[in-house]
């Protein structure tokens, strides 16, 4: 305890360096806070993203889990016979396509087509209007608020649609879509115009005789890997995917830019909290020569001595740490804005991610980082010759 | 270029079907290029035939002499992605791709156009949405949607230098003021003996500009040291031909304009006590 208010006094009798460098220590700290966030925040954010669906397992042709490859055939009794195995809660098909709104005078407006019955989940959530109904005289159509705006009517009203839905065909002519609703999608991004149908509405608006999906959107009743198992059984032509397995992939190919920048970035600061600390501690343990050595003189031991510049230490990475965390909170924000402007990531998703893990994390580092600088201003203190040192400072 | 519907993507799907065949053998197969991580990741050569299918399942291959390997154009939106990848020439594509559909043979999924003057690009965009309704037209030049996540990330990382230099530029301060406190009764003698504040102002200033061009020079040597290491790093990480870091001219220039004058201004700021306080109370220790 006296160790400690020897410390507190030591800091407090140079106010302007104590104050510097617990503010170069909190802005290190909050750098590093940041990239521990960052260096997961995706991956948190997008497994919570597809969490929020609804379904836990995807269904596709190919190993790719994203829409827009290869499609599966007879999607309705796919979608049937992995909806009767044990273990599965229901099988949505679901099929993606382009589209453009044709309005008299204005300019087309580009979205994407989404083809799915609605069931006892969807991945849409509505709004305000009605969700899709079985009519196809004319089709319904549910909305998001981007493509309502860019519309410009109220729903109820009707838009004339032309699909996109193979890019080997020649263009689809253009029909007649009522909206009955507006929703909120997860996966769209600030300015995305999107739009939901039923499958059977897409399989006509795009001529197609096929029963194709993009994927069948799985939700399991006994556990994802449970169903992904059932489902490998009964269908090996199949490829089903947890979300757990999506995310798994992502984390090794997609997001891996982001991981690198936060390792990168992390073991810079960390030096850079090191060099700081370690110089704060070594020049002002060189001021003090003369004092530590009275000190000693009178008594202090070499472990006194050595613990006080510790102390020292760990107070100005502790306090500096501890500021670190609003202000990481707040940069945090900013830099998330920044780059949630990138195209195509969904509203809904963070680079920035708080997790109870990135706390201990930050902790553990700034630890490690102050034991490790104080080690040679700790190791001066304590060889430091009684002797020697008065003799020298008093003459000097 | 032109290609039948995913059809690069749909060859490298099925590359798990691809299979090699005795290279010996002599073949009218038609020729392909194959990706140098195709080529390293299956151990296939040059001058082997292989077998390609369109479908998941390897269903209906067909057999094609690899005749070279070359480099995927570096692509950043495709950072991290194995390049499996084969170029065929157009009709193996349409006869390797075509379904029961008899449009599939006559698809493709775009023309690429050269004009002869690049100014009527805009005209000939807007001549031929009109001439052919359906058709989609346009200017290949266009990169800026293409380009708009690396303007985010230069962003991002502009974000990321201002709170490294706000860190540095606290750092700095920190250590002269500690370095001007050792100086304090040097200061303080100097006074003492008859040199005027602006002299002893000017000493500081021109010791504070020495100070941070070294230090801004030496970072930027050290960036230049580093640049290769990162590249070379990052380029094995990914396998790819991308540069990661390039130490322009321009960017060590910036680099200098913002750590000389910050190197200069702390240095000033922490000396400024010294230069106000009385010469004799600056020699009391």
């Amino acid at each position: 305890m006296r160790a400690l208010i020897f410390a507190v006094r030591s800091l407090v009798r140079q106010p302007g360096r104590t104050a510097l460098g617990i503010i170069g220590i909190a802005a290190v700290g909050a750098l590093l806070f940041d990239m521990l966030l960052l260096s997961r925040g995706l991956v948190v954010s997008f497994r919570d993203l597809l969490d929020s669906v609804g379904f836990d397992v995807r269904v596709t042709a190919t190993d790719s889990p994203l829409p827009g490859g290869i499609r599966l055939t007879d999607a309705t009794g796919a979608a049937a016979q992995i909806a009767r195995l044990p273990g599965v809660a229901e099988a949505v098909p679901m099929r993606t396509a382009t589209g453009e709104v044709w309005q008299t005078g204005r300019p087309v407006i580009g979205l994407t087509l989404t083809g799915m019955d609605p069931g006892a989940r969807r991945p849409w959530t509505l709004i305000t209007g009605a969700d899709l109904g079985p009519s196809l005289a004319p089709p319904e159509l549910v909305v998001n608020q981007s493509l309502m705006d860019e519309v410009g009517g109220a729903i109820g009203s009707e838009v004339t649609l032309r699909t996109g839905c193979d890019s080997s065909r020649a263009a689809l002519a253009p029909r007649t879509f009522r909206i009955v609703g507006i929703a909120q999608f997860p996966f769209d991004d600030e300015a995305q115009h999107t739009a939901v149908m039923t499958r059977t509405a897409l399989r006509e608006a795009c001529g197609d005789d096929k029963d194709e999906a993009d994927m069948l959107m799985v939700a399991s009743s006994g556990g994802a890997g449970a169903a992904v198992a059932a489902i490998r059984a009964a269908r090996p032509d199949l490829v089903p995917v947890t979300n757990e397995q999506i995310v798994a992939r992502m984390q090794t190919q997609g997001f891996t830019y982001f991981r690198q920048i936060s390792a990168v970035l992390s073991t810079i600061t960390l030096l850079f909290g090191f060099l700081l600390i370690t110089v704060l501690l070594t020049v002002s343990v060189n001021q003090r020569l003369a004092e530590i050595a009275a000190l000693r003189a009178l008594g202090f031991s070499r472990g006194r001595a050595a613990a006080d510049v510790l102390l020292q230490g760990a107070m100005l990475v502790g306090a500096g740490g501890i500021l670190a965390l609003p202000l990481g909170f707040a940069l945090s924000l900013w830099l998330d804005q920044i780059l949630k402007a990138m195209p195509g990531i969904p509203a809904s998703m963070h680079f920035f991610v708080f997790e109870p893990r990135a706390l201990v994390l930050h902790a553990a580092l700034l630890v490690t980082t102050a034991l490790l600088a104080s080690a040679y201003p700790m190791w001066l203190v304590a060889r430091l010759p009684i002797a020697t040192t008065l003799r020298n400072e008093v003459v000097g | 270029m032109i290609g039948r519907r995913a059809a690069i993507a749909a060859l490298c799907a099925a590359v798990a079907a691809l299979s090699s065949v005795a290279s010996s053998a002599p073949s009218p197969a038609p020729d392909i290029l194959v990706s140098r991580q195709l080529l390293e990741s299956q151990q296939l050569q040059v001058g082997d035939v292989v077998s390609l299918s369109s479908d998941t399942s390897g269903a209906n291959p067909r057999s094609f002499r690899i005749a070279g390997q070359y480099e995927p154009t570096p692509d950043p939106m495709r950072l991290g992605a194995v390049r499996l990848e084969v170029r065929l020439h157009l009709p193996d594509v349409v006869s390797l791709t075509a379904q029961s559909d008899p449009l599939d043979a006559e698809s493709v999924d775009a023309i690429n156009v050269v004009l002869a003057n690049d100014d009527e690009a805009r005209a000939t965009v807007r001549r031929l949405m009109t001439a052919v309704p359906g058709t989609v037209a346009e200017r290949a030049g266009n990169d800026e949607r293409r380009a708009a996540p690396f303007v985010v990330l230069e962003r991002f990382h502009l974000a990321i230098a201002i709170v490294t230099v706000i860190a540095s530029s606290v750092f700095l301060l920190a250590l002269m003021l500690m370095l001007v406190e050792e100086r304090r009764a040097t200061v303080g003698m100097l006074r003492l003996i008859g040199f005027r504040r602006t002299r002893i102002l000017q000493h500081v200033l021109a010791e504070g500009v020495v100070i941070a061009i070294t230090g801004a020079l030496f970072g930027v040597v050290l960036s230049v040291v580093l640049e290769g290491g990162i590249n070379r790093f990052f380029q094995w990480r990914y396998d790819t031909a991308l540069v990661f870091v390039h130490i322009t001219p321009g960017v060590a220039l910036r680099s200098v304009t913002v750590a000389v004058p910050l190197g200069v201004a702390a240095i000033f700021a922490s000396s400024w006590s010294l230069l106000r306080g009385e010469g004799i109370s600056l020699t009391r220790r």
